[in-house]
């Protein structure tokens, strides 16, 4: 059931990433993707209340988890932030993003067809999860931005202002705002995982984990300490912002 | 009773003879009412713009109506009879489809501006409370409002600027979002950048800086767009707060060089920077343009983007023109 549900909700988003881009190359604001990508987040939270009922703790237990609950955190900040911005376009970059995760972890082996409750549940270890896959959202989101807005500069840099692309992407200066301010929240949520996973309780095998989450915070506290104050070109910012959303995935698929 | 109309506009008659038949906005109303007294029609609409000045009328006589009226007009101006030749004359259907046109910005000299729907409710106001209006002419006046708005959402009538002017205000709206925020500075004061600053400064920049070798002349500028005058040697301190520089000096080399910018990038913190260069030759080496926080437009790319806009909005043309017939033919009007 919940794998149906998950798979129904990836269908959603690719629906509402595929008709938002028809949209735009047909040069038609992508009215439609927020309907879509809501429908898609309200089967999200269904699946994630299912899994939470049989986990007896925040489903965050398996890669597949994970993967979802990512997916969901990307999807509530774009809606959170998109209709606030008037980011329509946002959704058609976005829906792509939760496709790829949700599809990951439908993958045979990402997540268990019968998840049992999670034996020793700890409040520090469920915040540090929590938060961190938050923050992941978050940043996801800034990464997102980051990617508009490098399809935004290399539009007014090389003249091409025809597009359905150019014609409704937001305006640099506000794609950069809701950058930082992603970037911001992002910090400020992994912290609280950081903090919480240096309180809770764990053996030596956790500490590479632990490692890897302490450079990934000191990667994104050095991008936004550089920001704030030397100051650092969109582009650049950009750049950076994915790059180290990349990064940061890999160093978990890893550690 | 029959819908006719009779006009003349810049298709027709050069400046020196529209303004002869020109009427002020404030006495639209007031000459509805001589033109319905003078000529004998039932009902009676003057539109006066800069581009034109048309008279609608309802009338079971429309010929001996438009004869009255043409010769009234050619007596109050006092102009010869030849002048006649520049007036139009629409009967029916055709007023209405003209009428449309109008409103839909068709037949403007600038292709689908919007001012012109502003102006001819405003007339058309005028004429209502003038008394000058009745089941004709508020009929055809609202149908046509309303098929100039579907004209305008359905088609890309209005889309994209057609102007250097335009299309600088809209690129700094593609970069910045609100002008508020937003500082300028011109360099040289040429019309071009006047008019494009004031093009700024109408969607909300908040402060304008002008330099120019001449000061006086700076002063001047400054003084019509609402800035503040800067000596010219002094320009580059003020490049580490401004957003748009728009330049149009005379002189013979670049006046904006790399190094000029890359001394101030840390000061401004690397924020974005748009420089519209308006001046021939240019003002500003291409070579800025490379810097990231750069977006450099220079003459040629701001007219050709421009064209690109009238462009497509002349092959909006046949498609209005379609939706403007279908929606006449599917009306049941009094007097069409």
């Amino acid at each position: 059931m919940d794998r149906w549900l998950l798979g129904l909700s990836t269908l959603l988003a690719l629906v509402g990433g595929l008709s938002g881009l028809l949209q735009v190359c047909r040069g038609k604001r992508s009215r439609w993707t927020l309907a879509w990508m809501t429908s898609a987040f309200a089967v999200q939270l269904v699946f994630l209340t299912l899994r939470g009922q049989a986990r007896e703790a925040c489903p965050l237990a398996d890669l597949g988890e994970i993967l979802a609950f990512l997916a969901w955190s990307l999807t509530l900040f774009y809606l959170l932030v998109g209709p606030a911005y008037r980011i329509s376009l946002m959704g058609v970059f976005t829906a792509p993003v939760v496709v790829v995760f949700q599809s990951l972890a439908l993958l045979p082996g990402m997540m268990l067809a019968d998840p049992q409750p999670v034996a020793g549940g700890n409040p520090w270890h469920e915040t540090h999860s929590a938060t961190s896959v938050l923050a992941y959202g978050a940043l996801a989101l800034a990464a997102v931005a980051g990617v508009m807005f490098l399809v935004l500069d290399h539009e007014l840099k090389e003249h091409h202002l025809k597009s359905g692309w150019f014609r409704h992407l937001p305006p640099a200066r506000e794609l950069l705002t809701s950058l930082q301010r992603l970037l911001w929240i992002g910090m400020i949520l992994l912290s609280i995982g950081v903090a919480a996973g240096l309180k809770m309780p764990r053996d030596a095998s956790a500490t590479p984990h632990l490692i890897a989450a302490l450079f990934v915070w000191s990667a994104y506290l050095a991008l936004l300490a550089v920001h704030k104050v030397r100051g650092i070109a969109g582009r650049l910012l950009s750049k950076c912002t994915v790059a180290l959303f990349l990064l940061s995935l890999g160093v978990f698929a890893f550690v | 009773m029959e819908l006719v109309c009779l006009g003349l506009n810049h298709q027709t008659a050069p400046v020196e003879v529209r303004e002869r038949f020109a009427v002020p906005s404030s006495r639209l109303g007031e000459q509805a009412r001589i033109v319905r007294e003078t000529s004998g029609a039932t009902e009676v609409v003057v539109i006066s713009t800069c581009n034109r000045t048309e008279f609608f009328l309802a009338s079971p006589e429309p010929a001996a109506v438009l004869a009255a009226l043409e010769a009234g007009l050619l007596n109050a101006c006092r102009a010869d009879a030849e002048l006649a030749s520049h007036f139009y004359r629409h009967h029916r259907a055709e007023a209405l489809h003209h009428l449309c046109r109008v409103v839909s910005g068709l037949d403007s000299m600038m292709l689908g501006e919007t001012e012109v729907f502003g102006q001819v409710k405003q007339a058309y106001q005028a004429a209502l409370e003038s008394g000058t209006t009745s089941a004709v002419l508020n009929r055809a006046f609202q149908r046509a409002f309303a098929i100039g708005k579907k004209v305008r959402t359905v088609t890309r009538i209005q889309e994209g600027a057609t102007s250097v002017g335009n299309v600088a205000v809209e690129l700094a709206g593609k970069i910045f979002g609100h002008l508020e925020d937003s500082e300028v500075m011109i360099l040289g004061a040429g019309e071009m950048s006047r008019i494009t600053a004031q093009n700024l400064r109408s969607r909300g920049a908040r402060s304008i800086f002008v330099t120019n070798r001449s000061f006086e002349r700076a002063v001047e500028l400054a003084t019509e767009t609402g800035g503040l005058a800067v000596k010219f040697d002094e320009w580059q301190r003020i490049l580490e707060r401004v957003d748009i520089v728009i330049a149009s000096t005379g002189a013979p080399h670049f006046v904006l060089r790399r190094e000029d910018l890359e001394a101030v990038r840390r000061a401004r913190k690397f924020r974005p920077l748009f420089l519209i260069d308006i001046a021939v030759p240019r003002d500003i080496d291409p070579e800025v343009g490379t810097i990231d926080e750069v977006y450099l437009y220079d003459i040629d790319t701001l007219e050709q983007l421009a064209e690109e806009g009238r462009g497509r909005r002349r092959r909006q043309i046949e498609q209005c023109e379609l939706l403007i017939t279908r929606e006449i033919d599917a009306s049941t009007l009094p007097g069409i």
